[in-house]
């Protein structure tokens, strides 16, 4: 209602009730060029069928409206700080990966054997891989334990391409073909039409005729996507060929459920130890871990995280094997420890299996680093070895 | 919210058949034409309202590779809906429907009512399996059916709906044992004290995670 008051005021400005003083007078008329600021109003005197403000409430006003303009004043300088200081981190940042790359490169890459396990590497490491030696250091860390060799790959392609498949095959490649454009969708690179639409198809398709026993299995294509973003055509498929072969993936990717259910159970060990309240909590509310960590291990994160957070674990996960599977996932729980406390059942579950877009890599590590993978003495193999020697669930 | 009752659905059938779409278009009411694929299993929830009491849907939307079946089967464990879909421009998914069904049976308990539903009424061009069929097989194996489509919403509705008052009549038949929640089936916090101020901070509670 003022407000109206005040704009039809407006217009004839000046031409209004006497001010009081002349300062006022003045500022009035700065704020004729903005007559619809709330501030004006405190200053306005008031409407003419009112009676005038006390000089101490005017007075007052004035004052309450200085501070609010010394306020707005600080705001804005603390936000150009902040933006400097952000631009300044960001350069640092800029800094740190360019000259780990030289390191990588110059360092560590010529003499990978003798130094992939000394301290600083492993703790350049644990920073996160610079994006561009990435492949090259995932490809060596995973090596090459089946001695596939690039033309394998391609006698591999050709038997596809021939179609000399089994029926068996070919529904594998259908739901290939189903499932790639459902791999990494909001990037449409691997879209029909994309550009690596059909190599993510021909990887595939090679891994089929390469492991027929393991075939295709929904999330694969999560993994081979990762990889073809960061290697060159072969050698994605050898890394995924090798990744597969590894004890936790063949026992997910062929889903051996009793296998499975025992690495659930060696992570619950370390979830209790690591996180109790919250591992009460899941009890309580019948939240078993199959019902994230499936979704977690069988796409090695690529699907819950964001891509390059995931990309940050893949690098420690190639450092630390499966181990580090685990230890993320604690670490995704240890970080939104509070929020899933204060959640019944359904509500948890929806949040770890559609995880928040926004969650950010340092503040995940710090946690993932504050969960360490000791049960009294006892290592992450140890625990997970005793569970698979028990026969039986 | 509070609610009087709570019922576990399971959404199972083929890859790709769009389990994962109604889902969506039946608790956030949109559809997303390319949806990312399902690992594992995913979970929904949203509250309706039968016979004038409030009842909270607790959704599982499972993965559909054969290859995850051993998995899937742990989760029919305590549901009392299923919702068994297949594509009607793929025929090979209806052909599956009797070995999902034998897996529901086998690992549900018997009185979980299951929806059979052909999804993507919206291709009539591309039909391969005609209306008929689906309803024939449903006579044939005591199911209810619909068919729907996640695109335009069509039946989406009604096909949770449905079933949630075929397991509310059961209920009022005391067919379920509703004190056994291993039927799929909770009593609310609004069931013994309804509109008390007590049942209504109960339910704030319940809704912490917001999304119904």
């Amino acid at each position: 209602m003022y407000l109206q008051e005040y704009e039809a005021r407006a217009g004839k400005a000046g031409s209004g009730g006497t001010s009081p003083t002349q300062p006022q007078h003045g500022r009035r008329k700065n704020l004729d060029f903005e007559p619809l600021s709330t501030t004006a109003l405190i200053l306005e005197d008031r409407p003419s069928n009112l009676p005038a403000k006390p000089v101490e409430e005017a007075q007052r006003h004035r004052q309450e409206y200085d501070e609010m303009v010394a306020e707005a004043k600080k705001r804005e300088l603390k936000e150009a700080q902040r933006k400097r200081k952000e631009m300044k981190e960001r350069f640092k940042q800029e800094d740190s990966i360019a000259n780990a790359m030289v390191v990588w490169n110059h360092d560590i890459l010529p003499n990978w054997d003798n130094m992939r396990n000394t301290r600083r590497v492993r703790e350049l490491w644990w920073q996160g891989l610079p994006p561009n030696v990435r492949g090259k250091v995932w490809s060596l860390a995973i090596g090459n334990e089946l001695n596939i060799t690039p033309g394998m790959y391609v006698i591999c392609l050709c038997f596809i391409l021939d179609g000399a498949s089994l029926a068996d095959r070919e529904s594998s490649l259908d739901l290939i073909k189903l499932d790639i454009s459902r791999t990494f969708p909001p990037l449409f690179i691997f879209q029909k039409g994309g550009p690596y639409h059909d190599l993510l198809h021909s990887v595939l398709g090679a891994y089929t005729c390469y492991r027929p026993d393991v075939g295709y299995v929904q999330g694969m294509s999560f993994i081979a996507a990762v990889l073809i973003l960061n290697l060159e055509e072969a050698d994605a498929f050898i890394a995924f060929a090798n990744l597969l072969n590894k004890p936790c993936q063949l026992a997910f990717f062929r889903v051996d459920h009793d296998l499975m259910l025992k690495y659930f159970a060696a992570f619950e060990v370390f979830f209790e130890e690591n996180l109790p309240r919250l591992f009460n909590h899941f009890q309580i509310s019948n939240l078993t871990p199959d019902l994230y960590l499936i979704d977690w291990i069988f796409t090695l994160y690529s699907k819950s995280l964001p891509l390059d957070v995931a990309c940050r674990v893949w690098d420690v996960f190639c450092r630390d094997g499966e181990e580090f599977l685990f230890r993320t996932g604690l670490g995704i729980l240890r970080l939104y420890e509070d929020v899933l406390l204060q959640m019944d059942f359904i509500h948890s579950a929806q949040f770890l299996t559609r995880l928040p877009e926004d969650i950010d890599s340092d503040r995940l590590f710090a946690c993932i680093v504050a969960m360490p993978m000791l049960n009294g003495n006892k290592k992450w193999s140890q625990v997970s070895s005793s569970k698979h020697k028990k026969t039986g669930k | 919210m509070a609610y009087a009752y709570l019922f576990k659905y399971i959404i199972i059938g083929d890859t790709g058949v769009g389990k994962s779409c109604l889902l969506l278009q039946f608790t956030d009411k949109r559809f997303q034409p390319v949806h990312d694929l399902t690992i594992g299993v995913e979970f929904g929830a949203r509250m309706i309202t039968i016979d004038g009491k409030q009842i909270k849907l607790q959704i599982w939307d499972t993965a559909g590779q054969e290859s995850f079946r051993s998995i899937t089967r742990s989760y029919y464990r305590g549901a009392a809906g299923a919702l068994l879909v297949y594509d009607i421009t793929r025929r090979d998914t209806f052909n599956h429907l009797t070995t999902w069904l034998e897996d529901a049976r086998q690992h549900s308990n018997s009185n979980m009512v299951i929806m059979l539903i052909g999804n993507k009424s919206d291709l009539e061009s591309r039909r391969e399996v005609k209306k008929e069929e689906g309803e024939a097989f449903a006579r044939e194996h005591g199911l209810i059916f619909m068919e729907t489509s996640a695109k335009t919403a069509s039946n989406v509705e009604e096909a949770f709906i449905n079933t949630a008052k075929e397991i509310y009549e059961k209920i009022q038949e005391g067919v379920f044992d509703i004190n056994n929640e291993a039927n799929g089936i909770k009593i609310g916090p609004q069931h013994a004290t309804t509109n008390s101020t007590l049942s209504g901070s109960q339910g704030g509670q319940q809704a912490g995670g917001g999304c119904c």
